[in-house]
């Protein structure tokens, strides 16, 4: 059973769409429920809500956080919010995940100051899946991972590397691939002209035999091939790699849209309807649930800030997911293999990890 | 129809002060989905309920053990239990069986007259609720002048409605003409109405004697939705929560709370989902923090007694209370008065707006 510490300070509707996918887990799924907020707004909101009190727990958190703020203001101004007492619990607790659509800034300045880091990672990376043409692995997964994708903006050589071999060991515990291909993001002219960061990472991952399969570079236009099933980047570039996929799904949905204009148009989209649903279903972000945010040794997921219910309900299952199949432990795994250290304990505490 | 205490005589102290008379414990339950976990939702349950044996029951989480403790022997003098359920007469048998198998046997078992109803045409007293249960509850009041009344029903049907209206005939608030705008909305069939009249006639003002009102979850109801009832019906997902307002109340020793616990734990209910529960208890105002230290206490004895080296309550409960601490939140207040009509018209028109052609939509 694992433990969900869900932020409900962010998201849909100033946080309340976090509070009804807590109670709607709650009901439907077998695992220990913490929602961190204001106690007494979050026990006057459940009242109203169908939920179940016995797998259901509140935090409170006396701390209010601005949204427009920056991460180390927050952090100063109002250091009992509801993403520093989140991580304080999930720091407690080996078995817990956060989940939070709190500013991505925030969880990553918050997580380095409470939580401790995976040996052989520098800094975190933020890893999102999104849709492919061929699918990756034995349970052929339509998704392929994208990391960073914002978490660390500035990235060195190591950091690419170490981002290799944590999505690696992430696809093949959630994708089940034995031997994940993965690819550097790198500008139309192949490595001799991208930055010196992606030149030191491709010629390490190319030394290195790792337990994953490098296959090299790859252009923006090629990422939804499915020829890689992970993707690295730096967090800069992979956020607007991810923004502008979902600004091409979102306009396209636009484009449908008018298509109402004229009648015949609007009966071929009816005609249409069934497969534009099922496109509609594969690209929205909701359905992904979060970004699990990598390089802590404990499971942070990351929802986008206009998160509902759908969204953080599947960023929970996901997550409970992350725990049952022990994916922070794997990640340490493959992140010490690759660098030839001993991996640390599974559930060796944040203080005993760093 | 009403009973005489069992032994009316006031003890006294070794120094011959007069005691406070000892008071009787009349505890009311509902059966199914109440003290039974049963499934009558689609005719197949019905019919599968009516085939159980009695060894095929099974009794919700800790409601037997939370009962065998409240009759406790020792005490037993001074309680007694009464059962009103909505299962016809037919399956009495079976009924008692279970109950015997669990230990518990009750004073009164009321159950429905079905086949009657069947017979007589009075279609609308079989899915009914009110007219029967009101009528079996005034019968079976036990008019001794120092009872506690606690009644347990659950949130499927409308015991809530049912028993606060009990409650509120007895405590002088819902006089004959409430009563009777209360009946007839609710179809009542002419007959009961005039039987439940002729009860209130002699029952009315009789007292507070219904001290609280139980509702068990079963369907996780929105608490929002017994509000309107006022502090005296608890909403409860669970009989560990029933158990802890029990304790704080003194109508349950700490051996029982005990009793509770252990059989939920064998039930596979965790440290941390009791721990769960009684949060939910604090942050609603309805259980104090001292209460709960209290529970602590008694919990951790008996876990070092049973030789586990860490006790286990012990550290879910401060993990779940302690940074509610300091909270001071009031319990709900005991209304007094209640719409009940209000509350009538607002649950039919919740049912009838998540139906669309027969059809249930989501909640």
């Amino acid at each position: 059973m694992a433990h969900i510490v869900l932020d409900s300070c962010a998201g849909r509707d100033g946080g309340r769409e976090a509070l009804e996918a807590a109670a709607i887990a709650s009901l439907q799924l077998d695992h220990q429920i913490t929602v961190v907020g204001d106690e007494a707004d979050i026990t006057a909101a459940l009242a109203k809500i169908a939920h179940d009190a016995e797998r259901l727990r509140v935090a409170h958190a006396r701390d209010r956080c601005e949204p427009d703020m920056d991460a180390a203001e927050v952090l100063r101004q109002s250091p009992r919010n509801s993403v520093v007492v989140g991580l304080e619990l999930v720091a407690r607790d080996p078995s817990a995940v956060f989940v939070s659509a709190g500013a991505p800034g925030l969880i990553v300045a918050g997580a380095q100051q409470i939580l401790g880091r995976i040996p052989g990672v520098p800094n975190a990376a933020l890893a999102a899946v999104y849709p492919t043409l061929r699918p990756h692995g034995p349970v052929s997964d339509l998704f392929a991972l994208l990391l960073d994708v914002g978490a660390t903006v500035e990235c060195s050589g190591d950091d690419l590397v170490s981002f290799a071999a944590m999505g690696a060991a992430y696809a093949s515990k959630i994708s089940r691939i034995d031997r994940p291909r993965v690819a550097l993001l790198c500008n139309g002219h192949g490595i001799s002209n991208a930055p010196s960061r992606a030149r030191e990472a491709h010629r390490r991952l190319l030394a290195a035999k790792p337990a994953f399969e490098y296959v090299g570079c790859i252009r923006a236009d090629s990422v939804t091939s499915g020829d890689a099933d992970v993707i690295v980047t730096d967090g800069f570039s992979g956020d607007v790699l991810l923004r502008t996929l979902e600004g091409v799904a979102a306009t396209g949905e636009s484009l449908l849209r008018r298509a109402a204009e004229k009648f015949q148009w609007r009966v071929g989209v009816q005609m249409l309807s069934d497969g534009i649903s099922a496109i509609r279903e594969f690209t929205d972000w909701e359905n992904y649930g979060g970004a699990p945010l990598l390089g802590f040794d404990r499971a942070v997921m990351v929802t986008q800030a206009d998160s509902g219910r759908r969204a953080f309900l599947n960023a929970i299952r996901l997550g409970a997911k992350i725990d049952r199949l022990q994916v922070i432990a794997g990640l340490a795994a493959g992140v010490a293999a690759f660098h030839g250290l001993s991996a640390p304990p599974a559930s060796a505490p944040a203080s005993e990890a760093t | 129809m009403s009973s005489d205490p069992a032994d009316p005589s006031e003890p006294t102290s070794p120094e011959g002060q007069a005691l406070q008379p000892r008071r009787f414990m009349h505890l009311r339950w509902d059966l199914d989905k109440t003290y039974l976990r049963t499934e009558f939702d689609s005719v197949k349950d019905l019919i599968r309920t009516f085939r159980q044996k009695a060894e095929d029951k099974i009794a919700v989480a800790g409601a037997s053990a939370l009962l065998r403790a409240l009759l406790d022997p020792r005490e037993r003098s001074h309680r007694r239990v009464t059962f009103i359920s909505g299962s016809p007469r037919q399956m009495r048998k079976v009924l008692t069986a279970k109950l015997a198998l669990d230990g518990v046997e009750p004073d009164m078992f009321i159950l429905k007259p079905n086949l009657e109803n069947l017979l007589r045409g009075r279609f609308r007293a079989i899915r009914g609720q009110v007219g029967y249960k009101l009528k079996a509850l005034l019968l079976s009041h036990m008019a001794a002048e120092h009872v506690d009344e606690y009644l347990f029903g659950d949130d499927a049907e409308q015991d809530a409605f049912i028993y606060s209206v009990y409650a509120d005939i007895l405590a002088g608030r819902v006089d004959a003409v409430a009563l009777a705008a209360i009946l007839s909305t609710c179809k009542v069939y002419r007959g009961d109405i005039d039987e439940i009249m002729a009860y209130h006639r002699q029952l009315f003002g009789s007292g507070e004697v219904v001290r609280r009102i139980f509702i068990h979850l079963e369907r996780r109801s929105p608490l929002d939705r017994f509000a309107a009832y006022g502090a005296r019906i608890v909403a409860i997902y669970n009989y560990f929560q029933g158990a802890a307002v029990l304790f704080e109340a003194g109508a349950l020793e700490p051996r029982g709370l005990l009793a509770v616990t252990a059989a939920m734990e064998l039930e596979g209910y965790t440290p941390e989902r009791l721990a769960n529960s009684l949060q939910d208890l604090m942050r609603r105002g309805v259980l104090h923090f001292g209460t709960i230290e209290r529970m602590s206490r008694e919990l951790a004895a008996a876990e070092s007694t049973m030789g586990r080296p860490v006790p286990r309550f012990l550290h879910a409960f401060e993990d779940a209370i302690g940074s509610l601490e300091n909270l001071q939140r009031p319990g709900p207040a005991w209304e007094a008065e209640i719409n009940y009509l209000g509350i009538y018209h607002e649950a039919r028109f919740r049912r009838q707006q998540h139906r669309f052609l027969g059809i249930r939509l989501l909640d």
